[in-house]
Protein backbone atom coordinates (compact mmCIF):
# COMPACT_ATOMS: atom_id res chain seq x y z
CA UNK A 1 0.00 0.00 0.00
CA UNK A 2 2.52 2.34 1.01
CA UNK A 3 4.33 1.86 -2.54
CA UNK A 4 1.11 3.01 -4.33
CA UNK A 5 0.17 6.09 -2.23
CA UNK A 6 4.02 6.90 -3.54
CA UNK A 7 3.16 6.30 -6.66
CA UNK A 8 -0.58 8.61 -6.31
CA UNK A 9 1.79 11.81 -4.91
CA UNK A 10 3.94 11.56 -7.91
CA UNK A 11 0.55 11.72 -10.01
CA UNK A 12 -0.85 14.79 -7.80
CA UNK A 13 2.77 16.57 -9.08
CA UNK A 14 2.49 15.48 -12.72
CA UNK A 15 -0.95 17.14 -12.61
CA UNK A 16 0.65 20.57 -12.47
CA UNK A 17 -0.83 21.30 -8.67
CA UNK A 18 2.76 23.08 -8.02
CA UNK A 19 3.08 24.77 -12.16
CA UNK A 20 3.57 28.44 -11.37
CA UNK A 21 2.31 31.10 -14.15
CA UNK A 22 3.91 34.46 -14.60
CA UNK A 23 2.47 35.32 -18.12
CA UNK A 24 3.80 38.76 -18.94
CA UNK A 25 1.14 39.08 -21.36
CA UNK A 26 -2.71 38.65 -20.46
CA UNK A 27 -5.69 39.45 -21.85
CA UNK A 28 -9.06 40.11 -20.46
CA UNK A 29 -12.28 40.68 -21.79
CA UNK A 30 -15.85 41.61 -20.78
CA UNK A 31 -19.25 42.16 -22.82
CA UNK A 32 -22.36 44.06 -22.05
CA UNK A 33 -25.97 43.93 -23.45
CA UNK A 34 -28.50 46.02 -21.81
CA UNK A 35 -32.44 47.51 -22.13
CA UNK A 36 -32.30 50.93 -20.81
CA UNK A 37 -35.31 53.05 -20.58
CA UNK A 38 -34.21 56.31 -20.26
CA UNK A 39 -35.49 59.02 -18.60
CA UNK A 40 -34.94 62.13 -21.23
CA UNK A 41 -36.01 63.14 -24.50
CA UNK A 42 -39.74 61.22 -24.34
CA UNK A 43 -38.58 58.33 -21.97
CA UNK A 44 -36.54 56.19 -24.89
CA UNK A 45 -35.97 52.92 -25.05
CA UNK A 46 -32.79 51.86 -25.94
CA UNK A 47 -30.26 49.18 -26.33
CA UNK A 48 -26.73 48.96 -25.25
CA UNK A 49 -24.32 46.76 -26.55
CA UNK A 50 -20.45 47.12 -25.94
CA UNK A 51 -17.80 45.12 -25.33
CA UNK A 52 -13.76 45.70 -24.33
CA UNK A 53 -10.95 43.82 -24.01
CA UNK A 54 -7.54 44.38 -22.01
CA UNK A 55 -3.95 43.50 -23.06
CA UNK A 56 -1.72 43.84 -19.68
CA UNK A 57 1.38 43.45 -20.01
CA UNK A 58 4.31 42.99 -16.25
CA UNK A 59 7.66 42.05 -15.79
CA UNK A 60 9.77 41.90 -13.09
CA UNK A 61 13.49 42.98 -12.72
CA UNK A 62 16.12 40.80 -10.95
CA UNK A 63 16.14 43.25 -8.08
CA UNK A 64 12.23 43.10 -7.77
CA UNK A 65 11.14 45.71 -9.31
CA UNK A 66 7.51 45.16 -11.02
CA UNK A 67 6.87 47.10 -14.32
CA UNK A 68 4.00 47.15 -16.28
CA UNK A 69 1.97 48.49 -18.44
CA UNK A 70 -1.17 47.93 -21.02
CA UNK A 71 -3.79 48.85 -23.88
CA UNK A 72 -7.45 48.15 -24.54
CA UNK A 73 -10.02 48.18 -27.12
CA UNK A 74 -13.25 49.21 -26.78
CA UNK A 75 -16.77 49.22 -28.45
CA UNK A 76 -18.50 51.34 -25.62
CA UNK A 77 -21.94 50.76 -25.24
CA UNK A 78 -23.01 54.34 -24.51
CA UNK A 79 -22.33 55.46 -28.38
CA UNK A 80 -22.91 53.48 -31.59
CA UNK A 81 -19.83 52.30 -33.59
CA UNK A 82 -17.60 54.21 -30.50
CA UNK A 83 -14.76 51.60 -31.20
CA UNK A 84 -11.79 53.58 -29.68
CA UNK A 85 -7.89 51.92 -28.49
CA UNK A 86 -7.62 53.49 -24.96
CA UNK A 87 -4.82 53.31 -22.29
CA UNK A 88 -0.62 52.83 -23.11
CA UNK A 89 -0.11 56.27 -21.61
CA UNK A 90 0.93 55.01 -18.17
CA UNK A 91 3.90 52.91 -16.82
CA UNK A 92 3.37 51.75 -13.73
CA UNK A 93 6.45 50.95 -11.04
CA UNK A 94 5.77 48.30 -8.09
CA UNK A 95 8.45 48.59 -5.48
CA UNK A 96 8.03 46.85 -2.06
CA UNK A 97 6.69 49.63 -0.29
CA UNK A 98 4.97 51.45 -3.19
CA UNK A 99 3.66 51.65 -6.54
CA UNK A 100 4.49 54.87 -8.40
CA UNK A 101 2.53 55.29 -11.79
CA UNK A 102 3.86 57.64 -14.41
CA UNK A 103 2.07 59.29 -17.21
CA UNK A 104 -1.84 60.14 -17.60
CA UNK A 105 -2.79 60.10 -14.11
CA UNK A 106 -6.22 61.18 -12.31
CA UNK A 107 -5.98 63.23 -9.33
CA UNK A 108 -8.73 62.59 -6.29
CA UNK A 109 -10.60 65.68 -6.50
CA UNK A 110 -14.11 63.86 -5.51
CA UNK A 111 -13.02 61.85 -2.32
CA UNK A 112 -16.53 61.69 0.05
CA UNK A 113 -18.56 61.84 -2.88
CA UNK A 114 -20.05 58.84 -2.78
CA UNK A 115 -23.94 57.41 -3.88
CA UNK A 116 -23.52 55.77 -6.88
CA UNK A 117 -23.95 52.12 -7.75
CA UNK A 118 -25.41 51.31 -10.87
CA UNK A 119 -23.80 49.82 -13.30
CA UNK A 120 -22.11 50.96 -16.41
CA UNK A 121 -24.62 51.25 -19.04
CA UNK A 122 -27.14 52.95 -17.14
CA UNK A 123 -24.66 55.11 -15.35
CA UNK A 124 -23.11 55.82 -19.07
CA UNK A 125 -26.47 56.45 -20.72
CA UNK A 126 -29.76 57.01 -18.68
CA UNK A 127 -30.13 60.40 -20.25
CA UNK A 128 -30.58 61.92 -16.77
CA UNK A 129 -28.44 64.87 -16.51
CA UNK A 130 -27.86 67.52 -13.29
CA UNK A 131 -27.19 70.94 -13.39
CA UNK A 132 -25.41 70.91 -10.71
CA UNK A 133 -21.66 71.56 -10.49
CA UNK A 134 -19.55 68.77 -9.12
CA UNK A 135 -16.04 67.98 -9.73
CA UNK A 136 -12.89 69.87 -11.81
CA UNK A 137 -13.07 70.92 -14.78
CA UNK A 138 -9.90 69.17 -15.49
CA UNK A 139 -9.09 66.69 -12.82
CA UNK A 140 -6.11 64.34 -15.10
CA UNK A 141 -3.47 65.16 -17.21
CA UNK A 142 0.72 63.98 -17.38
CA UNK A 143 2.34 63.33 -14.19
CA UNK A 144 3.24 61.25 -11.69
CA UNK A 145 0.91 59.18 -8.77
CA UNK A 146 2.12 57.26 -5.56
CA UNK A 147 0.84 54.70 -3.20
CA UNK A 148 2.30 53.75 -0.32
CA UNK A 149 1.15 52.33 3.64
CA UNK A 150 2.09 53.76 6.59
CA UNK A 151 1.49 50.83 8.92
CA UNK A 152 -2.61 50.14 8.54
CA UNK A 153 -2.88 52.99 6.46
CA UNK A 154 -2.72 53.68 3.02
CA UNK A 155 -1.49 57.40 1.58
CA UNK A 156 -1.91 58.15 -2.22
CA UNK A 157 -0.63 61.13 -3.28
CA UNK A 158 -1.30 62.55 -7.01
CA UNK A 159 0.77 65.55 -8.58
CA UNK A 160 -0.17 66.60 -12.08
CA UNK A 161 2.20 68.69 -13.86
CA UNK A 162 0.25 69.90 -17.00
CA UNK A 163 -3.52 68.97 -17.16
CA UNK A 164 -3.57 69.53 -20.97
CA UNK A 165 -1.23 66.81 -22.03
CA UNK A 166 -1.33 62.75 -20.79
CA UNK A 167 1.77 61.71 -22.15
CA UNK A 168 3.71 63.85 -23.97
CA UNK A 169 3.90 67.84 -23.53
CA UNK A 170 5.76 70.41 -20.89
CA UNK A 171 6.50 69.85 -17.31
CA UNK A 172 5.99 73.36 -15.34
CA UNK A 173 4.26 74.73 -18.49
CA UNK A 174 3.98 78.40 -18.10
CA UNK A 175 1.42 77.99 -21.09
CA UNK A 176 -2.13 79.83 -20.06
CA UNK A 177 -4.61 76.59 -19.71
CA UNK A 178 -1.56 74.32 -18.30
CA UNK A 179 -1.67 73.91 -14.82
CA UNK A 180 -0.77 71.74 -12.21
CA UNK A 181 -2.88 69.86 -9.62
CA UNK A 182 -2.11 67.54 -6.80
CA UNK A 183 -4.25 65.71 -4.51
CA UNK A 184 -3.55 63.50 -1.34
CA UNK A 185 -5.41 60.79 0.71
CA UNK A 186 -5.37 58.46 3.12
CA UNK A 187 -7.12 55.55 4.36
CA UNK A 188 -7.26 53.60 7.85
CA UNK A 189 -8.98 51.36 9.34
CA UNK A 190 -10.16 52.18 13.04
CA UNK A 191 -11.74 49.58 14.78
CA UNK A 192 -14.64 48.41 12.71
CA UNK A 193 -14.37 51.27 10.45
CA UNK A 194 -12.40 52.55 7.83
CA UNK A 195 -11.84 56.45 7.22
CA UNK A 196 -10.95 57.77 4.07
CA UNK A 197 -9.82 61.80 4.47
CA UNK A 198 -8.67 63.71 1.12
CA UNK A 199 -7.89 67.10 -0.44
CA UNK A 200 -7.33 68.68 -4.03
CA UNK A 201 -5.91 71.78 -4.89
CA UNK A 202 -5.65 73.04 -8.47
CA UNK A 203 -3.59 76.22 -9.77
CA UNK A 204 -6.87 76.69 -12.14
CA UNK A 205 -8.38 78.07 -8.57
CA UNK A 206 -9.96 74.91 -7.79
CA UNK A 207 -10.01 72.85 -4.58
CA UNK A 208 -11.97 70.49 -2.48
CA UNK A 209 -11.53 68.21 0.51
CA UNK A 210 -13.80 65.43 1.75
CA UNK A 211 -13.85 62.37 3.76
CA UNK A 212 -15.80 59.06 4.16
CA UNK A 213 -16.48 56.01 6.57
CA UNK A 214 -17.64 52.72 6.20
CA UNK A 215 -18.54 50.02 8.47
CA UNK A 216 -20.02 46.68 7.70
CA UNK A 217 -23.27 46.87 9.59
CA UNK A 218 -26.46 44.35 9.90
CA UNK A 219 -24.86 42.15 6.90
CA UNK A 220 -24.14 45.00 4.95
CA UNK A 221 -21.26 47.29 4.26
CA UNK A 222 -22.69 51.29 4.41
CA UNK A 223 -20.41 53.73 3.26
CA UNK A 224 -21.58 57.88 3.95
CA UNK A 225 -19.37 60.42 2.51
CA UNK A 226 -19.20 64.15 2.41
CA UNK A 227 -17.00 66.15 0.04
CA UNK A 228 -16.61 69.97 -0.49
CA UNK A 229 -15.38 71.34 -3.55
CA UNK A 230 -14.31 74.64 -4.54
CA UNK A 231 -15.02 75.35 -8.03
CA UNK A 232 -14.70 78.26 -10.86
CA UNK A 233 -17.19 79.19 -13.30
CA UNK A 234 -14.82 80.16 -16.01
CA UNK A 235 -15.35 77.36 -18.81
CA UNK A 236 -17.85 75.51 -16.53
CA UNK A 237 -21.48 74.93 -18.20
CA UNK A 238 -22.69 73.69 -14.89
CA UNK A 239 -21.93 77.14 -12.76
CA UNK A 240 -22.60 81.10 -13.14
CA UNK A 241 -21.02 81.99 -10.17
CA UNK A 242 -17.84 80.45 -8.39
CA UNK A 243 -18.07 78.92 -5.00
CA UNK A 244 -18.66 75.73 -3.11
CA UNK A 245 -20.15 72.42 -4.25
CA UNK A 246 -21.45 70.19 -1.63
CA UNK A 247 -22.04 66.20 -1.83
CA UNK A 248 -23.45 63.95 0.89
CA UNK A 249 -24.20 60.45 0.12
CA UNK A 250 -24.49 57.35 0.94
CA UNK A 251 -24.11 53.76 -0.03
CA UNK A 252 -25.53 50.35 1.58
CA UNK A 253 -24.26 47.03 -0.51
CA UNK A 254 -25.89 43.58 1.02
CA UNK A 255 -25.15 39.66 -0.44
CA UNK A 256 -28.45 37.74 -0.34
CA UNK A 257 -26.76 34.73 -1.34
CA UNK A 258 -23.51 33.46 -2.81
CA UNK A 259 -24.68 34.99 -6.11
CA UNK A 260 -26.97 37.64 -5.76
CA UNK A 261 -25.85 41.29 -4.99
CA UNK A 262 -28.22 44.10 -3.61
CA UNK A 263 -27.06 47.46 -3.39
CA UNK A 264 -28.66 51.31 -2.75
CA UNK A 265 -27.46 54.69 -3.17
CA UNK A 266 -28.56 58.24 -2.17
CA UNK A 267 -26.22 61.40 -3.09
CA UNK A 268 -27.95 64.72 -2.35
CA UNK A 269 -25.61 67.60 -4.02
CA UNK A 270 -26.01 71.18 -4.01
CA UNK A 271 -23.68 74.17 -5.89
CA UNK A 272 -22.61 77.65 -5.95
CA UNK A 273 -25.62 78.61 -7.92
CA UNK A 274 -28.09 76.92 -5.05
CA UNK A 275 -29.09 74.30 -8.01
CA UNK A 276 -29.60 71.28 -6.00
CA UNK A 277 -30.18 67.47 -6.85
CA UNK A 278 -31.41 64.17 -5.18
CA UNK A 279 -29.92 61.00 -6.50
CA UNK A 280 -31.73 57.68 -5.96
CA UNK A 281 -30.17 53.98 -7.03
CA UNK A 282 -30.93 50.50 -6.86
CA UNK A 283 -28.67 47.78 -8.10
CA UNK A 284 -30.13 43.83 -8.10
CA UNK A 285 -27.18 41.79 -9.45
CA UNK A 286 -27.47 38.39 -9.95
CA UNK A 287 -24.44 36.12 -11.09
CA UNK A 288 -24.97 32.94 -13.51
CA UNK A 289 -21.84 31.09 -13.51
CA UNK A 290 -19.44 30.97 -16.43
CA UNK A 291 -18.68 34.78 -16.14
CA UNK A 292 -22.03 35.65 -16.96
CA UNK A 293 -24.39 38.07 -14.81
CA UNK A 294 -27.88 39.53 -15.12
CA UNK A 295 -28.73 42.98 -13.42
CA UNK A 296 -31.66 45.26 -13.17
CA UNK A 297 -30.73 48.91 -12.38
CA UNK A 298 -32.52 51.57 -11.22
CA UNK A 299 -31.55 55.71 -10.86
CA UNK A 300 -34.02 58.54 -10.10
CA UNK A 301 -33.07 61.96 -10.41
CA UNK A 302 -34.87 64.67 -8.82
CA UNK A 303 -34.21 68.40 -8.67
CA UNK A 304 -32.49 70.92 -10.94
CA UNK A 305 -31.34 69.29 -13.98
CA UNK A 306 -31.32 70.13 -17.58
CA UNK A 307 -34.46 70.17 -19.92
CA UNK A 308 -35.99 66.25 -19.64
CA UNK A 309 -33.27 65.08 -18.16
CA UNK A 310 -34.96 64.34 -14.10
CA UNK A 311 -37.25 61.19 -13.60
CA UNK A 312 -36.35 58.00 -13.35
CA UNK A 313 -34.45 55.44 -15.58
CA UNK A 314 -34.09 51.53 -15.72
CA UNK A 315 -31.93 48.99 -17.18
CA UNK A 316 -32.29 45.42 -17.42
CA UNK A 317 -28.91 43.72 -19.00
CA UNK A 318 -26.18 41.14 -18.69
CA UNK A 319 -22.36 41.23 -18.84
CA UNK A 320 -19.81 38.40 -19.09
CA UNK A 321 -16.72 38.44 -18.08
CA UNK A 322 -14.09 36.50 -20.38
CA UNK B 1 2.24 74.28 -5.93
CA UNK B 2 5.37 72.24 -7.35
CA UNK B 3 7.61 72.59 -4.26
CA UNK B 4 4.68 71.43 -1.89
CA UNK B 5 4.38 68.12 -4.55
CA UNK B 6 7.60 67.70 -4.54
CA UNK B 7 8.19 67.85 -1.08
CA UNK B 8 5.47 65.53 -0.20
CA UNK B 9 7.00 63.14 -3.10
CA UNK B 10 10.36 62.95 -1.96
CA UNK B 11 8.88 62.10 1.88
CA UNK B 12 6.90 59.57 0.70
CA UNK B 13 9.09 58.13 -1.75
CA UNK B 14 11.96 58.16 0.64
CA UNK B 15 9.87 55.87 2.80
CA UNK B 16 8.23 53.50 0.38
CA UNK B 17 11.46 51.71 -0.42
CA UNK B 18 11.21 48.67 1.13
CA UNK B 19 8.82 48.82 4.00
CA UNK B 20 9.99 52.02 4.63
CA UNK B 21 10.55 54.58 7.71
CA UNK B 22 7.03 53.62 8.70
CA UNK B 23 6.63 50.10 8.30
CA UNK B 24 4.22 49.90 6.34
CA UNK B 25 2.85 46.64 3.39
CA UNK B 26 1.13 48.39 0.68
CA UNK B 27 0.39 44.79 -0.53
CA UNK B 28 -1.27 43.99 2.79
CA UNK B 29 -3.40 47.33 2.91
CA UNK B 30 -4.35 47.38 -0.68
CA UNK B 31 -5.83 44.15 0.29
CA UNK B 32 -7.60 45.20 2.96
CA UNK B 33 -9.11 48.11 1.03
CA UNK B 34 -10.40 45.92 -1.70
CA UNK B 35 -12.14 44.07 1.06
CA UNK B 36 -13.93 47.93 1.84
CA UNK B 37 -14.46 49.05 -1.15
CA UNK B 38 -14.71 46.06 -3.74
CA UNK B 39 -10.98 45.25 -5.59
CA UNK B 40 -12.73 47.74 -8.77
CA UNK B 41 -13.71 50.21 -7.01
CA UNK B 42 -10.45 50.64 -4.60
CA UNK B 43 -9.49 54.47 -5.18
CA UNK B 44 -6.22 53.75 -4.59
CA UNK B 45 -5.75 50.87 -7.50
CA UNK B 46 -4.81 52.39 -11.09
CA UNK B 47 -7.17 51.47 -13.50
CA UNK B 48 -8.31 52.72 -17.35
CA UNK B 49 -12.00 52.88 -17.91
CA UNK B 50 -11.74 50.13 -19.96
CA UNK B 51 -9.92 47.97 -16.96
CA UNK B 52 -12.18 49.12 -14.41
CA UNK B 53 -15.06 47.85 -16.67
CA UNK B 54 -13.65 44.51 -16.98
CA UNK B 55 -12.64 44.62 -13.52
CA UNK B 56 -16.61 45.01 -12.49
CA UNK B 57 -17.45 43.11 -14.97
CA UNK B 58 -15.65 40.08 -13.68
CA UNK B 59 -16.28 41.17 -9.85
CA UNK B 60 -20.18 41.07 -10.76
CA UNK B 61 -20.13 37.41 -12.34
CA UNK B 62 -17.80 36.25 -9.49
CA UNK B 63 -20.98 37.40 -7.14
CA UNK B 64 -20.62 37.83 -3.28
CA UNK B 65 -18.49 34.53 -2.40
CA UNK B 66 -15.99 35.75 -5.14
CA UNK B 67 -16.25 32.71 -7.26
CA UNK B 68 -17.30 32.03 -11.08
CA UNK B 69 -19.34 28.63 -10.64
CA UNK B 70 -19.90 26.83 -14.03
CA UNK B 71 -21.97 28.01 -16.28
CA UNK B 72 -25.62 27.43 -16.65
CA UNK B 73 -26.09 23.94 -18.49
CA UNK B 74 -29.69 24.70 -20.26
CA UNK B 75 -29.49 20.66 -21.13
CA UNK B 76 -28.93 19.10 -18.13
CA UNK B 77 -32.15 21.62 -16.56
CA UNK B 78 -34.53 20.24 -19.02
CA UNK B 79 -33.28 16.66 -18.27
CA UNK B 80 -33.43 17.68 -14.28
CA UNK B 81 -36.81 18.78 -15.11
CA UNK B 82 -38.02 15.88 -17.43
CA UNK B 83 -36.98 13.06 -14.49
CA UNK B 84 -38.28 15.26 -11.68
CA UNK B 85 -35.71 15.95 -9.79
CA UNK B 86 -31.77 15.07 -10.53
CA UNK B 87 -31.20 13.44 -13.90
CA UNK B 88 -29.23 10.70 -12.00
CA UNK B 89 -30.78 7.62 -11.90
CA UNK B 90 -29.34 5.25 -8.42
CA UNK B 91 -30.37 1.65 -8.03
CA UNK B 92 -31.90 1.06 -4.52
CA UNK B 93 -29.91 1.41 -1.21
CA UNK B 94 -27.06 -0.88 -1.80
CA UNK B 95 -23.77 0.29 -4.05
CA UNK B 96 -24.88 0.91 -8.05
CA UNK B 97 -21.17 1.02 -8.56
CA UNK B 98 -18.33 -1.69 -8.87
CA UNK B 99 -16.81 -1.61 -5.65
CA UNK B 100 -13.39 -1.98 -6.45
CA UNK B 101 -13.59 1.06 -8.75
CA UNK B 102 -15.21 2.75 -5.96
CA UNK B 103 -12.38 1.62 -3.62
CA UNK B 104 -10.05 2.62 -6.12
CA UNK B 105 -10.91 6.54 -6.30
CA UNK B 106 -11.39 6.76 -2.89
CA UNK B 107 -7.42 5.52 -2.36
CA UNK B 108 -6.18 7.88 -4.90
CA UNK B 109 -7.83 10.57 -3.36
CA UNK B 110 -7.01 9.96 0.47
CA UNK B 111 -4.46 12.43 0.76
CA UNK B 112 -7.06 15.71 -0.33
CA UNK B 113 -9.79 16.76 1.63
CA UNK B 114 -13.10 15.53 -0.32
CA UNK B 115 -15.90 17.78 -0.25
CA UNK B 116 -18.71 14.95 -1.65
CA UNK B 117 -18.56 11.32 -1.30
CA UNK B 118 -21.61 10.25 -2.94
CA UNK B 119 -21.40 6.12 -2.73
CA UNK B 120 -24.95 5.23 -4.27
CA UNK B 121 -24.10 7.80 -7.19
CA UNK B 122 -20.73 6.92 -7.51
CA UNK B 123 -19.32 10.71 -7.23
CA UNK B 124 -16.38 11.96 -5.71
CA UNK B 125 -15.15 15.45 -5.67
CA UNK B 126 -12.06 16.72 -3.69
CA UNK B 127 -12.15 20.33 -2.08
CA UNK B 128 -10.13 23.19 -3.54
CA UNK B 129 -6.72 21.83 -3.56
CA UNK B 130 -3.88 24.48 -3.51
CA UNK B 131 -0.17 24.36 -2.83
CA UNK B 132 1.49 27.07 -0.51
CA UNK B 133 4.34 27.41 -3.52
CA UNK B 134 0.81 28.12 -5.98
CA UNK B 135 -1.32 30.27 -4.04
CA UNK B 136 -2.93 31.87 -6.87
CA UNK B 137 -3.85 28.50 -8.12
CA UNK B 138 -6.13 25.98 -7.22
CA UNK B 139 -7.33 22.25 -8.26
CA UNK B 140 -10.32 19.68 -7.62
CA UNK B 141 -10.52 16.58 -9.00
CA UNK B 142 -14.27 14.97 -9.87
CA UNK B 143 -14.27 11.28 -10.06
CA UNK B 144 -17.57 10.00 -11.61
CA UNK B 145 -17.98 5.79 -11.40
CA UNK B 146 -20.25 4.77 -13.88
CA UNK B 147 -20.11 1.08 -14.06
CA UNK B 148 -21.12 -1.71 -11.99
CA UNK B 149 -18.23 -4.42 -13.61
CA UNK B 150 -14.66 -3.29 -13.55
CA UNK B 151 -14.61 -1.79 -16.89
CA UNK B 152 -11.62 0.46 -18.57
CA UNK B 153 -14.31 3.29 -19.16
CA UNK B 154 -16.05 2.42 -16.04
CA UNK B 155 -14.27 5.76 -14.36
CA UNK B 156 -14.83 8.87 -15.48
CA UNK B 157 -12.35 11.96 -14.16
CA UNK B 158 -12.79 15.69 -14.45
CA UNK B 159 -9.99 17.95 -13.41
CA UNK B 160 -11.12 21.79 -12.77
CA UNK B 161 -8.61 24.32 -11.80
CA UNK B 162 -8.62 28.44 -11.49
CA UNK B 163 -6.52 31.08 -11.09
CA UNK B 164 -6.91 34.10 -9.09
CA UNK B 165 -6.30 37.48 -10.12
CA UNK B 166 -7.41 40.65 -8.28
CA UNK B 167 -8.83 38.35 -5.34
CA UNK B 168 -10.93 36.92 -7.11
CA UNK B 169 -10.97 33.05 -8.71
CA UNK B 170 -11.23 32.50 -12.47
CA UNK B 171 -11.72 28.86 -14.59
CA UNK B 172 -7.98 28.57 -16.10
CA UNK B 173 -9.56 27.27 -19.05
CA UNK B 174 -7.34 24.62 -19.65
CA UNK B 175 -7.25 21.15 -20.56
CA UNK B 176 -6.07 18.95 -18.51
CA UNK B 177 -7.22 15.64 -20.94
CA UNK B 178 -3.50 14.35 -20.12
CA UNK B 179 -3.84 14.28 -16.44
CA UNK B 180 -7.58 13.28 -16.27
CA UNK B 181 -6.41 10.00 -18.30
CA UNK B 182 -3.11 9.52 -15.95
CA UNK B 183 -5.57 10.06 -13.00
CA UNK B 184 -8.42 7.64 -14.75
CA UNK B 185 -5.31 4.89 -15.03
CA UNK B 186 -4.18 4.78 -11.61
CA UNK B 187 -7.82 4.50 -10.76
CA UNK B 188 -7.87 1.62 -12.98
CA UNK B 189 -4.46 0.46 -12.03
CA UNK B 190 -5.42 0.14 -8.07
CA UNK B 191 -9.26 -1.19 -8.91
CA UNK B 192 -7.45 -4.35 -10.85
CA UNK B 193 -5.04 -4.36 -8.01
CA UNK B 194 -7.92 -4.58 -5.64
CA UNK B 195 -9.46 -6.81 -7.65
CA UNK B 196 -6.89 -9.57 -7.92
CA UNK B 197 -6.43 -9.73 -3.48
CA UNK B 198 -10.50 -9.92 -3.86
CA UNK B 199 -9.54 -13.17 -5.76
CA UNK B 200 -7.14 -14.65 -3.83
CA UNK B 201 -8.78 -13.74 -0.27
Amino acid sequence: MKKLLIAISAIAAAVGFTAKANADISVAGSSNAAYLSTAGNGDDEELAIGTTVDFSMSTTTSGGLGISAGLSLSTDYDSNNGSVATGGRTATFTTGGATIVVGDVEISDTIGSVGGVVNGPLDDASDLSSSVATGFLDDDGMGVELTTAMGDASLNISFVSNDRVDNHGALNSSTSGEDSAMSASITMPLGDYSFTLGVADSDSGESSSGASATASIGGGTLTVGYSNQTLIASGNASLSTAGDSEVVGATYVMSMDADTTISLGYQSAKDADSESHTQTDLSVERAMGGGATVYLDLRNLDGDTAANADGTAIAFGTSVAF
Amino acid sequence: MIKLSLTLFVIVFLQSCSKGLFDGNVQKNMEAMDKIHGVCNNPYREYSKAQRKICEDKERAAGPDGEIGDPLNISQMIRDFRSGGSSTQYKGTSMSINKNLWEASLIMLDKYPLDIVDSQGGFISTGWITEKESPNQRCLIKVNITSQELLSNGAKVKLLCEQKELDVWYQDEISYTNEEKNLTLKILDIANELSLIDKLS
